[in-house]
């Protein structure tokens, strides 16, 4: 830096071209293994499904066939199993920044005292959700099973058989029964994350609250809950986010069925491109996708990008 | 005060088993899983998946493993033996130029490169067929790991520059002055200083590769070259009815990810404060 300053007092600079004009260059050779590559897997192919979705194509014949809007017209007015997977997507995304965001919360508030074997209890409600979703798929698949599954054999055993369930092949049942499944993998990250998050809080200023006589619903609401306000907001961005891109334990459990029941908008975008070979409905589907995350992930990058 | 204590103790004796029971039933499906492994099937047929089992069966492990788990196995190790280590190292080396080289455009090039953290996969997909075919790589191990380096890259810039953050840069500076090459500095007082944090991406990474689904599902076609998620759903179909085996594949599955959870506790926890600092 100083030298760049003083040359040009020196004159003209004879001794600093070769390193002043290449400088620059430096830190983007650094960023280019990482930049292509994401460039090239990631950046271009988004930007070409954006293209695609405005031909009719299968994907193989060498001619595309431009079409304006016509595929997302297609998707809004006459394909009804978009706005169920559509319907589907949004009941999901409620559910999901609900139930295991609260679940995380509750959990992390109870393992955060740090009693004798915390830890052990921790790594017990963490585990689910290093697992894969597929893996949770299959797993809760035999839990379902109807005869010899775990819930219909405990509730067989309570002597609620009429509770009992043929609870993935029953359209009004089987979404639920996947977010139950996606629910004890999803709960784990919410916890991690509130743990860090109450980490930071000075015990000091929920004691003061305790001498003053706030009673523990008092300070979880008028301490504890306000300052895991950052926390939360990236717990419910991350969450709203994730919902939205869910695939693989529906394609696991349920395979967008019965009848169509359980489709999501990304299983939907599969089966049309991959099954129906309808290439410019499928990635209109992915850009509407992309657009709706947005939504949720403009105000989230905003704070993971400031300074 | 003898009062007082044994009223403490209530408490504990209390919370300790509301805490225990909860933590059991969040655990059971794993110890269904674990208890059907160990089965016969036909102890299985009678007593049913949460039952303990009458004799330890380890023959289900062992047949899981050569009717075809064996190779999913090692797919999913060597892609992500290689992918984990490649793509930290050059998350690393972005991350670095982000933070401590000067870089004028790095508050452009850091939400650029966090856009692939929200994108969906699905809207990729299409284009990255037709790229795949275009480059002779679909169904091949070099593929997928090439596509798992691209979509790994967001996260991975998102952690390291966490970290490297933390570095003050006073201490880049003096090695600047001392006349230290960028590529010293990142090799030799980066990247030691980043250990932990090194250490949590490739945990994060290394569990997120392996348990990848929708890509090598798309991009793997023949069975020899599945991956094991990939590979149990499809094992799941050819033996619907054979839980015992079933429980068996999905353990052997669990194993390395049990491993590393239980040594590597505590970077799981690092990593993901150090992705949303």
């Amino acid at each position: 830096m100083n030298a760049g300053e003083k040359a040009p007092l020196v004159g003209a600079g004879q001794a600093s071209p070769a390193r002043q004009d290449w400088s620059w260059l430096l830190p983007w050779a650094f960023l280019a293994p990482a930049l292509l590559i994401y460039v090239v897997v990631v950046v271009y192919p988004m930007a070409y499904s954006g293209y695609l979705s405005f031909f009719k194509w299968d994907g193989v014949a060498p001619t595309k066939q431009f079409v304006g809007l016509q595929n997302y017209f297609t998707l809004l007015f006459n394909d009804k199993v978009f706005w169920t997977a559509l319907l589907n997507n949004a009941i999901w995304l409620v559910a999901a920044l609900l139930i295991p965001t609260s679940i995380g919360l509750g959990l992390a508030l109870l393992l955060n005292k740090g009693f004798r074997g915390s830890s052990i209890y921790r790594s017990v409600f963490y585990f689910p959700a290093i697992l894969s979703l597929a893996v949770v798929g299959l797993i809760w698949n035999w839990i379902y099973l109807p005869d010899i599954g775990l819930i219909n054999q405990l509730l067989g055993g309570l002597g609620l058989q009429s509770l009992q369930h043929n609870w993935l092949s029953d359209p009004n049942l089987a979404l639920y029964a996947v977010m139950v499944a996606a629910a004890w993998n999803a709960a784990g990250l919410p916890m991690l994350l509130f743990l860090a998050g109450l980490q930071t809080i000075n015990p000091e200023i929920l004691e003061a609250a305790q001498v003053d006589g706030a009673g523990p619903v008092r300070r979880f609401l008028s301490i504890t809950f306000p300052l895991l306000r950052e926390t939360t907001l990236i717990v419910l961005a991350i969450t709203a986010i994730n919902s939205l891109k869910v695939y693989d334990i529906i394609y696991a459990m349920t395979y967008g069925g019965p009848a169509n029941s359980t489709q999501v908008l990304s299983t939907w975008m599969y089966f049309l491109t991959y099954n129906y070979n309808s290439v410019g409905q499928g990635t209109a589907i992915a850009v509407i996708l992309f657009l709706l995350t947005l939504i949720f992930a403009i105000p989230y990058i905003r704070m993971m990008g400031r300074e | 005060m003898s009062a007082t204590t044994r009223d403490h103790s209530y408490k504990v004796v209390f919370f300790y088993t509301a805490v225990t029971l909860l933590a059991v039933i969040w655990f059971a499906p794993i110890i269904m899983l674990l208890f059907t492994a160990l089965k016969t099937s036909g102890d299985f047929a009678i007593n049913g998946a949460l039952a303990v089992p009458q004799s330890i069966e380890w023959s289900n492990f062992s047949e899981a493993w050569d009717t075809g788990v064996k190779n999913y196995f090692l797919n999913s190790l060597i892609i992500t033996v290689i992918k984990v280590p490649l793509g930290v190292t050059i998350e690393a080396m972005a991350a670095f130029a982000l933070t401590h080289m000067n870089f004028r455009w790095a508050g452009k090039v850091f939400p650029f490169i966090l856009i692939g953290l929200i994108v969906p996969i699905q809207m990729a997909l299409v284009p990255l067929t037709l790229l795949m075919n275009f480059l002779n790589l679909i169904d091949t191990r070099t593929g997928l790991t090439l596509l798992y380096l691209g979509f790994g890259v967001p996260f991975g810039v998102l952690v390291m520059r966490g970290f490297f953050r933390t570095i003050p840069s006073a201490l880049i500076e003096a090695a600047k002055i001392d006349g230290c090459s960028y590529l010293r500095m990142f090799f030799q007082i980066a990247l030691p200083l980043a250990l932990p944090a090194v250490l949590s991406l490739c945990i994060l990474d290394g569990v997120a590769t392996w348990n990848e689904f929708i890509l090598a599902q798309i991009f793997l076609r023949s069975d020899e070259l599945r991956t094991l998620p990939l590979g149990l759903v499809n094992f799941s179909t050819q033996f619907s009815t054979e839980y015992t085996l079933l429980a068996a594949a999905v353990l052997i599955a669990l194993a390395p990810l049990v491993l590393v959870f239980i040594f590597f506790q505590r970077y799981f926890v690092s990593g993901m404060a150090g992705a949303v600092k």
